[in-house]
């Protein structure tokens, strides 16, 4: 079932267009890698999908919401109750730096959704233990590395249970060798069958990972398909081009 | 010269720096708040709002302290009509004086904090669902505060000395004691011990900021 569905959706930053008519479906338990050139309009086709870009045209419909329904989009308060289901990650952590560790997965489900302090406690003792950083729990952002704060970032998201979680490159601003733990922790998201859209440069990890892989090119929407049919068999030249660069 | 010449003259300049610790105390407790109001009203979308807290800023920025002063005290009461109601207390006077002066320097400083702030943290909050009102007192006043605490030393030392301004408008303080105790012994040791008790307030403020900028480092 469907619960991403993304028909003709437009969005241009003056006159330049950034999405030209981008359509595609998400379903439930999907992990998607979406790849394609840096400008290809990936990220601002993520970021769209939670509100933080607006977009000039077309239909984004969330867990059987829409969002935006021919580029009118619903009241900010369904908007509000439409995102809340989803999580992001940034390339850049955005970790809250005055708060610690704790802190920062605890201060969303407290003051956002009023939850009570001990499930509170609890559920941010229990993500922090899942991405492996228990041991970190009160430090300050400023103390962890790069891969910690990605992790600490990914159990934040996860504090307000999301049904789909969204990563715009989660490992681009990391050395290569942090790469690897923050990849894990989304693997094992995977087997837990949470859904994701994966914005990422890591052909490795499109590869290992993901269920279906998503080709952007120059604002548009090229093709999809599991990982052995778009790195051994692409239907398009430009994929194919891609491929051959980003794998050389 | 006897330390019992020195005890005798420092007694009233110590008197004269309780006015100007009183002042400093006015000042900064009020100052502070209203510079933050003006910094978010010069970020409102009304745009009058935002021109008429721009002005606000350029005004007191751009011209003397003491001017101000002088015209608070003095220029005030000569108003045509309001001007009776308008006589106030020197102290009180200098009080407003300095309050509307660092007010404008605050927001600027303020203003400077939340250009620090990335918009990820924006974005973040966005997508955690907190509403604007969260967000702006459990996100970015905080980072804010934390970003503007070195300008803000820096300017509350300033206010420290700008407190001599009293001078000029005839409100006794340390100043005003050391230069009668200069002019009535013709000696210049009343200077150098006004210049100490100077120093000893600006180290305890030093001091102090050292260690809110510590507690609050975030590391």
């Amino acid at each position: 079932m469907a619960i991403i569905q993304v028909s003709q959706l437009k969005k241009s930053f003056g006159t330049l267009d950034v999405l030209k008519s981008v359509s595609f479906e998400v379903n439930r338990n999907d992990v998607v890698a979406v790849i394609g050139p840096s400008g290809s309009g990936k990220s601002t086709m993520l970021r769209s999908l939670i509100h933080l870009e607006q977009v000039n045209g077309g239909t984004i419909r969330l867990l059987d919401q829409d969002l935006v329904r021919e580029g009118v989009y619903a009241s900010p308060q369904q908007i509000k109750q439409i995102t809340a289901k989803m999580g992001m990650v940034f390339q850049h952590f955005n970790l809250f730096p005055h708060l610690t560790v704790r802190e920062n997965l605890e201060l969303a489900p407290r003051t956002v959704k009023g939850e009570a302090d001990e499930i509170v406690r609890r559920k941010s003792a229990e993500l922090l233990e899942k991405v492996g950083l228990s041991d970190k729990a009160d430090n300050y952002p400023a103390r962890l590395s790069g891969g910690q704060k990605q992790r600490v970032a990914i159990a934040r998201a996860l504090m307000m249970d999301p049904e789909i979680l969204l990563f715009d490159e989660p490992t681009s601003a990391l050395d290569p060798e942090l790469t690897g733990e923050v990849l894990q922790v989304i693997k094992q998201l995977a087997k837990e069958s949470m859904t994701m859209m994966v914005v990422t440069h890591e052909m490795g990890f499109a590869r290992e990972v993901a269920g279906k892989v998503m080709f952007m090119d120059n604002g548009e929407f090229i093709e999809s398909g599991t990982p052995d049919e778009m790195f051994g068999n692409p239907q398009f030249e430009r994929t194919r081009a891609f491929l051959q660069k980003s794998l050389k | 010269m006897s330390a019992e010449y020195i005890l005798n003259i420092t007694k009233p300049m110590l008197e004269g720096a309780q006015m100007t610790i009183l002042l400093f105390l006015v000042a900064i407790v009020l100052a502070i708040p209203l510079g933050f109001v003006i910094t978010l009203l010069a970020k409102s979308s009304i745009k009058a709002v935002a021109w008429l807290a721009h002005a606000y800023v350029y005004v007191m920025r751009g011209t003397p302290l003491l001017l101000q002063l002088l015209f608070i005290c003095f220029g005030l009461p000569l108003l045509p009509i309001v001007g009776e109601y308008l006589v106030f207390d020197r102290f009180v006077a200098a009080c407003i004086g300095f309050v509307l002066n660092y007010a404008a320097y605050f927001a600027e400083i303020f203003r400077g904090g939340l250009l620090a702030i990335d918009k990820g943290q924006y974005e973040a909050a966005q997508v955690l669902g907190f509403s604007k009102w969260q967000t702006t007192t459990k996100i970015i006043l905080p980072q804010m505060f934390r970003v503007a605490l070195p300008a803000v030393s820096n300017e509350s030392i300033t206010l420290v000395k700008d407190t001599a301004l009293l001078y000029a408008v005839a409100v006794p303080e340390l100043l005003h004691y050391a230069q009668t105790a200069v002019n009535r012994d013709f000696t210049i040791v009343p200077f150098f011990i006004a210049g100490v008790i100077y120093l000893v307030m600006t180290l305890l403020l030093t001091l102090f900021f050292k260690w809110l900028e510590k507690r609050f480092k975030f590391e």
